[in-house]
């Protein structure tokens, strides 16, 4: 028992500190996204979606 | 296979369900008058009972009307596109436009002419400001991001709006709250937090209906007919989200009784503080600038008939807001108890939170590259290019103002008001005008009525805002200085009443600013009614014609 609430808050604080670089992480993979150079093409056609009649 | 003109009419689950539903709230309503603890408490659940038998009408008399078949998705290949809520929604953002500028002109008068309280519990200061702020920001700005959100979820994603009584459950719905929770803060119940005043019934039918929004919108989604998600429907999304969870993080309150208007908030002291600003400066963020940011990555777009600028910096724009926005609220709280670390925390976002503000101006601003000279001729894309400027000046302002030591003087005084007027006015104001200029034409496919009067539409209110947040800022800095000046024995060198006496010319100003803000939307009121009842008939899509450039 006593184990298991050692695992719980040692998995507690790891959360607590990691959520900072998790977030960072994520955050960086989408600029990356963004800036990714395959991904231009997409972005100018999505640009350009409001000007679009049906 | 059966064809169309055999099928047997039923009612469908919708129909249906919100029969029997209002039905059925209808006889507790009834109960609930008649056991009611406070006659507020009575008179609500008196509308919700004639809310409730209307609604039992008018979806059975839709029923026997429609047709068997529900309206197709598609006509001859072309989506069939859902316009009735969003006329609906576009007209009530327009009333409550004008009676939450008129009641904000009232206010502003009272400050200036104590009088005009009347000396009755109705009319008073106290009571018709949560009426002000809950009309301009939900009711006006409620449903121009509703009825914006539902035509460009459709048109981006080239599908019929989902549901067929949901939508109209949505808008209807919500503004069945909004008279709920106005009508409220008149006969005196508010759970007196700011931005959050309604009691715990209208936070209840607040959640269904926000629920069925988010359901919509999503189903909508889900549906869409471009692979590509657009970015203003992300902006809408976190905007309904994120209200829905601000909502229940900012409202879990125990009745006193369960026939009565008054209850208890969960959360105490300074978690309870807390909670508010995380929510308020939330609402801020995400109801009076992700929505409407939405409104610009859409409409500035198919105005100025020019892509958006960088789409790449839209999805960096969105994201950072994202992760940055939720955190700025402590900001609101410097000085108080509590932790220095958490204030400390949201000044820091806070800061942070000016770049990518500035990226999405830049954004909104650069998309008229090539369109320049749009701005001589349209002065409804004029409103809008405005409407970024505003929306960057306060987001400097913004970030200033949670520095700690800015805070200090411009905390508690007027400054506040003015910082939050040039948003509201400016911004989110001049942003849903420019909106509406195009929505009411695109929607019951007419020709703008006047450009003539939608420019002096432009310069009246401009000159408003500007006397408006001139007036403030002069105000707010001479409060401040004045509450912290000392003699030379160290004595403070006011009292409170002289600082009070001091801001007499600047809430004249003020009043006169607001003045000429409600004329700027009485003018708009009848360009918008002229352009639906005599507009000529538009033979192509958004083609107003443009004024000759001077």
């Amino acid at each position: 028992m006593k184990a298991i609430i050692q695992i719980e808050s040692l998995a507690w604080s790891l959360l607590s500190t990691l959520w900072t670089p998790v977030f960072v992480g994520i955050f960086i993979a989408i600029v990356a996204y963004a800036l990714w150079p395959c991904n231009k093409t997409l972005f100018d056609a999505a640009a350009r979606m409001p000007l679009r009649e049906d | 296979m059966t064809s169309p003109s055999t099928v047997t009419k039923s009612m469908t689950m919708g129909e249906a369900g919100l029969t029997s539903g209002f039905a059925v709230s209808a006889f507790v309503c009834f109960l609930a008058v008649a056991m009611g603890h406070d006659s507020a408490f009575s008179f609500h659940a008196a509308l919700g009972c004639a809310a409730s038998l209307i609604a039992v009408v008018v979806i059975g008399n839709r029923y026997l009307d429609r047709p068997a078949a529900l309206p197709p998705a598609e006509i001859d290949g072309r989506p069939n596109y859902y316009f009735g809520p969003i006329k609906f929604a576009s007209a009530m953002a327009m009333f409550w436009g004008i009676a939450g500028f008129t009641v904000g002109l009232i206010i502003a008068m009272q400050l200036a002419w104590p009088a005009l309280n009347f000396d009755l519990p109705w009319t008073t200061f106290g009571r018709l400001r949560p009426l002000h702020t809950s009309a301009v920001i939900f009711a006006f700005g409620g449903n121009v991001l509703i009825a914006s959100s539902f035509y460009v979820v459709q048109k981006t994603c080239r599908t019929r709006l989902a549901g067929d009584l949901a939508p109209w459950f949505v808008v209807v719905g919500y503004n069945f709250f909004i008279l709920i929770a106005g009508t409220g803060y008149l006969l005196g119940v508010t759970q007196s937090k700011e931005y959050a005043e309604p009691e715990w019934y209208a936070d209840l039918w607040l959640t269904i209906v926000w629920v069925t929004y988010l359901i919509v919108f999503l189903m909508t989604l889900v549906k869409r007919k471009e692979p590509h998600i657009f970015v203003a429907n992300w902006f809408y999304l976190a905007f309904i989200i994120t209200i829905a969870v601000l909502h229940l993080g900012n409202n879990p309150a125990l009745p006193v009784s369960f026939l009565g208007s008054k209850s208890y908030i969960a959360w105490g002291g300074v978690q309870d503080a807390m909670f508010q600003w995380w929510y308020g400066h939330n609402a801020v963020g995400f109801f009076l600038t992700a929505g409407f940011l939405a409104i610009m990555y859409y409409f500035i777009p198919k105005r100025a008939e020019r892509p958006v600028y960088s789409y790449r910096l839209s999805i960096i724009h969105f994201w950072a807001l994202i992760f940055l926005y939720i955190w700025a609220g402590p900001h609101h709280l410097h000085y108080t108890a509590l932790p220095d670390w958490a204030q400390t925390l949201g000044m820091t976002f806070s800061i942070m939170l000016w770049m990518p503000s500035w990226g999405g101006m830049i954004n909104g601003l650069m998309t008229l590259s090539g369109a320049w000279d749009k701005l001589r001729t349209d002065p409804v894309l004029r409103m809008m290019v405005v409407s970024v400027a505003f929306y960057g000046m306060s987001t400097f302002e913004g970030p200033m103002m949670s520095i700690k030591v800015v805070n200090s003087l411009s905390h508690y005084t007027d400054w506040t008001i003015g910082h939050v007027h040039s948003g509201a006015l400016g911004w989110v104001g001049f942003v849903s005008f420019g909106a509406l200029y195009c929505l009411v034409p695109w929607l019951w496919n007419r020709q703008l009525y006047s450009l003539k009067l939608v420019n002096w539409h432009f310069w009246i209110s401009t000159i408003g805002i500007v006397l408006y947040i001139s007036a403030m800022w002069v105000s707010g800095i001479l409060q401040g200085l004045m509450w912290r000046a000392y003699t030379s024995l160290g004595f403070l060198e006011y009292s409170f009443i002289e600082s009070v006496e001091a801001m007499h010319p600047f809430y004249i100003i003020r009043a006169a600013g607001g003045a000429l803000f409600l004329i700027g939307a009485l003018i708009m009121a009848v360009n918008l009614w002229m352009t639906v009842n005599a507009g000529q008939a538009n033979e192509t899509e958004g083609a107003d014609i443009l004024q000759p450039a001077e």
